[in-house]
């Protein structure tokens, strides 16, 4: 069966407004979220490989958007969250321009062809600059949800 | 010795078989990767000529295979510690290097051998390391 981003995506997951100004901070407090959520069972592994990450290169990937990703097993399945800030995460991007737009994707070791699989459908729907804009503008978590869906159909 | 930037030019997925390699030179070398896949509108054109499928459902299937190589690419260099950026762009392929090497200073250009690559060993700018 294929993959689709929107069967993984929970509403829970979605994060209306990041307060975070920096990457690292960023990282945290989507961290936090996942932990709390119940999405992760390890805050320190999961913060740990989504930095080691992270330092090596910038998952900012220029037009507003960052994908942090890691394998870590601090995850029992595959996660996604997103997440919006309305003042913009240096994320160090190519671009030099500030991300608006974070996917954070974790999945468990052992899932690696679902994690590239995920990774390569999320780059691909936000190249698109008309699913930024209605990412940007939407209201509220449903309506988050429904434009991944849609988009993806 | 070093080499600062290396740049990896991915064509489809039967240039997986060189993955392993290339870290490895990256490692050797504490080489920056920058991994690079090209969105033709003419290969696009043809592959849908041949399929008689719409070029928006060929394009699509191209890209995600880019972007799947791509991370596959990031995942076993991030494994070494090797510094990883991933490129998805539109274009002329021999164009787009020319930008990239003058862009972010690549020292030199690393592909599959394969006739679809043939060309590059002549346009390339800089020195391509064939595998």
């Amino acid at each position: 069966m294929e993959l689709r981003i929107s069967d993984f995506l929970k509403p829970e997951a979605v994060m209306m407004d990041l307060s975070s100004k920096d990457k690292i901070s960023a990282i945290k407090e989507l961290v936090e979220h996942m932990v709390t959520n119940n999405f992760a069972r390890d805050r320190e592994e999961l913060f740990n490989a989504l930095a080691k990450r992270e330092n090596l290169e910038s998952t900012g990937i220029g037009d507003g958007i960052a994908i942090p990703h890691a394998r870590t097993d601090a995850v029992g399945d595959l996660v996604l969250i997103f997440a919006r800030s309305s003042i913009g995460v240096d994320f160090s991007a190519f671009d030099g321009k500030p991300s608006y737009i974070i996917f954070l994707i974790a999945s468990p070791e052992n899932k690696k062809s679902e994690y590239i699989v995920a990774l390569a459908k999320l780059s691909r729907l936000l190249r698109k600059s008309a699913v930024r804009e209605q990412l940007r503008n939407a209201t509220n978590n449903k309506e988050i949800l429904e434009i991944i869906k849609k988009n993806e159909e | 010795m070093k080499i600062k930037r290396l740049l990896l030019y991915l064509y489809d997925p039967g240039d997986k078989g060189i993955f392993d390699q290339v870290v490895k030179l990256c490692h050797t070398f504490e080489s920056q990767l920058f991994v690079l896949f090209v969105l033709e509108e003419t290969r696009i054109g043809q592959v849908a000529r041949m399929t008689r499928e719409k070029s928006e459902t060929i394009r699509q299937r191209i890209e995600e295979d880019g972007w799947e190589m791509l991370y596959l690419v990031e995942d076993e260099a991030v494994e070494s510690g090797v510094r990883t950026s991933l490129h998805m762009e539109e274009g002329s392929v021999p164009g787009v290097i020319k930008k990239y090497v003058e862009d972010y200073g690549i020292d030199a250009l690393i592909i599959k051998r394969r006739d679809e690559t043939k060309k590059l060993f002549i346009s390339s700018p800089v020195p391509v390391i064939g595998l």
